[in-house]
């Protein structure tokens, strides 16, 4: 199970390499800036639905931090 | 004309740049900055077709302020209050059954043919979370947190770090993090040594093992974002945990049953006992998506770990603009678990496993969730939203355990001033 | 050729601007002419002033503390000959409208809506400034903005403006 984890990820991680043909130039983020378009938009709201989920069901985990946006700065 | 790096500038600029960093100060900010308020109002309710169950209220409030440029404090309370009856593991009978309560103090009768709930289940929770996030270099962000929180019969304590990093013009951001939690389940009783008999009467008390029973976890993500197109973003993570200690529920059993589902013996009912390790991983995708103004959010997760369980989580939520701030924002969400190897719906007269639990939230589950928010927005400096969710749980495969039904209700209110 | 007259000045430009992100190369301004709420405006026109360029929009959260910072700038150094350009980026004019009504500009706001002066600049990142000099040559390039580069980046005006 270990091995097939890493090489699933190895595999996700070298097709993603080719995400560099992906984007957009820094001055065209305006969408990305809004903030319905963030990851997490409302962090209460997925906290509450974490607390919810992850004490009524028997998995966790997933969710991640960071990326999008308006890239400023 | 187009501009041109010479390749010494590069690495001139690699030194300057480290320089930097090693010089660099923190100014505080001349101008103050906005606070971030965002505060909500939970309202969870849960119920079976025979009775009403698990009732929570939770207040939210979460405060972010901007430090200093790029630097950020996050501090986060949740007081919840649980009240209600719980499923306590054990299946119906065409008798009344009588539980002794977790304290050994009291005893409950439930009514024949329903599923006995534990109606012993009040508690108040407080929990704290504060989050320090800066920026380690242009493009390199740090997030560092902690965590506390403490219930009658519990206590956890957590720190997470999460370093991301920018690529392609930032259109690529990687990002890895730990986290370790610390926690305390101190049962009320103390907690029951795993298949030993729950008493049926006052006069005898359970077998314990002790009172503080520790367990940790310990954390680590990895995950990738990209910008796909000026109106779509992605992210993939993966994330794998390992939880060592007590991690077994102090307060469910199994019945004990002959093969016509009947109870058997002097001591039909044991207290449950799960693994004292768990590894469990998850790949979790995520999609947002902007058409014109409204905005699509489409998730899956896939989880497993060796316990047993496998499942899917498909999340869909769909922000359709009103005008003038207001929106509406269905939402789905579907939820499909394979069991623990070790559940029992009712445990056969003797078996010896070295683990079982007849919790149903262990067994070959499916949930839906359907739910509708309504926001209006009316500057970028407040918002107010409520929505309203149906959460219903079922079987997903033999064992007859009723279906479990919740509404939510959630009130937000934001503000930045 | 240019490498070999551009190394020792380089490393006098890092000597001096250690503290700040900076790159530091004596080229030639790509020169551009754009609309102005006015008008127009070119930068082939303003050789002889010291031009700050700084490439802005209306959703970028760090433009709404520089804007501040840079009316200060054009009333205290404008009669000395500093002219700053700002120059947008937004595709939604309605958008740039309503954050100039919060923070207004007392210098040159120009539109570049299509973003071919930001990709002519090679813009990296939002917002951007570029720092030129009397003979029209990129003295420096600033990528964000940020509180603790103020001050480093007056007194590099201020130093062009003496020459």
């Amino acid at each position: 199970m270990f091995r097939f984890t890493i090489t699933l990820l190895l595999l996700t991680l070298t097709s993603l390499s080719g995400c560099s043909n992906f984007g957009v130039q820094p001055w065209e983020r305006d969408v990305l800036a809004q903030k319905k378009m963030q990851l997490d938009p409302y962090p209460v709201d997925t906290y509450l639905d974490e607390h919810i989920y992850t004490s009524r069901e028997a998995s966790s985990g997933g969710r991640g931090i960071g990326g999008g946006g308006c890239g400023c700065n | 004309m187009q501009l041109k790096k010479p390749k010494s500038i590069r690495s001139a600029l690699a030194v300057a740049t480290c320089s930097m960093l090693s010089g660099v100060s923190h100014h505080a900010l001349a101008e103050s900055t906005p606070w971030e308020i965002d505060t909500a109002l939970l309202y969870y309710g849960e119920s079976d077709a025979d009775n009403s169950r698990v009732t929570v209220v939770e207040p939210v409030i979460r405060a972010r302020k901007e430090i200093a440029d790029d630097e950020f404090l996050t501090f986060r309370f949740v007081f919840d209050s649980l009240t209600g009856a719980s499923a306590n593991g054990a299946i119906p009978q065409s008798t009344p059954q009588t539980f002794t309560s977790p304290s050994g103090d009291a005893t409950y009768t439930t009514s024949a043919n329903q599923t006995p709930l534990d109606p012993t289940f009040h508690d108040s929770r407080g929990a704290i979370n504060a989050e320090w996030e800066l920026p380690l270099s242009r493009l390199t962000k740090g997030i560092f947190s902690a965590n506390f929180s403490k219930e009658f019969d519990y206590t956890s304590m957590g720190l997470a770090a999460t370093l991301s990093r920018d690529f392609n013009n930032r259109n690529t951001t990687l990002s890895g993090g730990l986290s370790y939690n610390a926690d305390t389940v101190s049962p009320v009783g103390g907690a029951p040594a795993g298949l030993t008999p729950m008493p049926t009467t006052t006069a005898i008390k359970k077998t314990t093992i002790g009172s503080d029973q520790d367990k940790n976890e310990a954390d680590l993500l990895l995950g990738v974002t990209q910008v796909i197109n000026r109106h779509t973003l992605m992210q993939l993570n993966f994330t794998y945990g390992m939880d060592d200690g007590y991690l077994t529920d102090p307060y469910k059993i199994l019945s004990v049953v002959d093969n016509t589902g009947t109870l058997v013996g002097t001591d039909p009912y044991l207290f449950e006992k799960r693994p004292d390790s768990r590894a469990r991983q998850a790949i979790y995708w995520k999609t947002v998506h902007q058409f014109s103004e409204d905005v699509l959010n489409v998730s899956y997760r896939y989880y497993w770990d060796d316990w047993g369980i496998a499942s899917h989580t498909l999340d869909l939520k769909y922000r359709a603009e009103l005008g003038r701030g207001h929106y509406l924002e269905p939402h789905l969400r579907y939820y499909s678990q394979s069991k623990v190897d070790f559940y029992y719906y009712a445990l056969p007269d003797g078996t010896s496993p070295d683990y079982a639990s007849a919790d149903y939230r262990l067994a070959d589950l499916d949930a839906t969730t359907i739910g509708l928010k309504y926001g209006i927005t009316r500057d970028e400096n407040s918002e107010l939203a409520i929505r309203a969710e149906r959460y219903t749980q079922s079987s997903g495969g033999d064992a007859p355990f009723p279906d479990v039904n919740a509404n939510i209700i959630q009130l937000n209110y934001s503000l930045n001033f | 050729m240019k490498q070999i007259v551009l190394y020792p000045r380089v490393l006098g430009a890092i000597l001096v601007f250690v503290t700040t992100v900076v790159t530091a190369f004596a080229a030639p301004a790509p020169d551009f002419e754009l609309p102005t709420k006015t008008g127009s405006v070119s930068l082939q026109s303003l050789r002889g002033q010291v031009v700050y360029v700084d490439f802005w929009a209306s959703w970028c959260k760090p433009c709404r503390k520089s804007f501040p910072w840079m009316n200060a700038l054009q009333v205290k150094y404008g009669d000395k000959g500093l002219q700053i350009v700002a120059v947008n980026v937004d595709s939604d004019l309605e958008q740039v409208k309503r954050f100039l009504e919060k923070y207004p500009a007392d210098f040159v706001v120009a539109y570049d809506a299509e973003g071919k002066v930001a990709s002519l600049y090679q813009v990296k990142g939002m917002p951007s400034s570029y720092l030129i000099d009397k003979q029209g040559n990129i003295h420096a390039q600033h990528i964000g903005f940020r509180e603790e580069d103020k001050a480093s980046v007056e007194s590099q005006i201020k130093q062009l403006l003496q020459n």
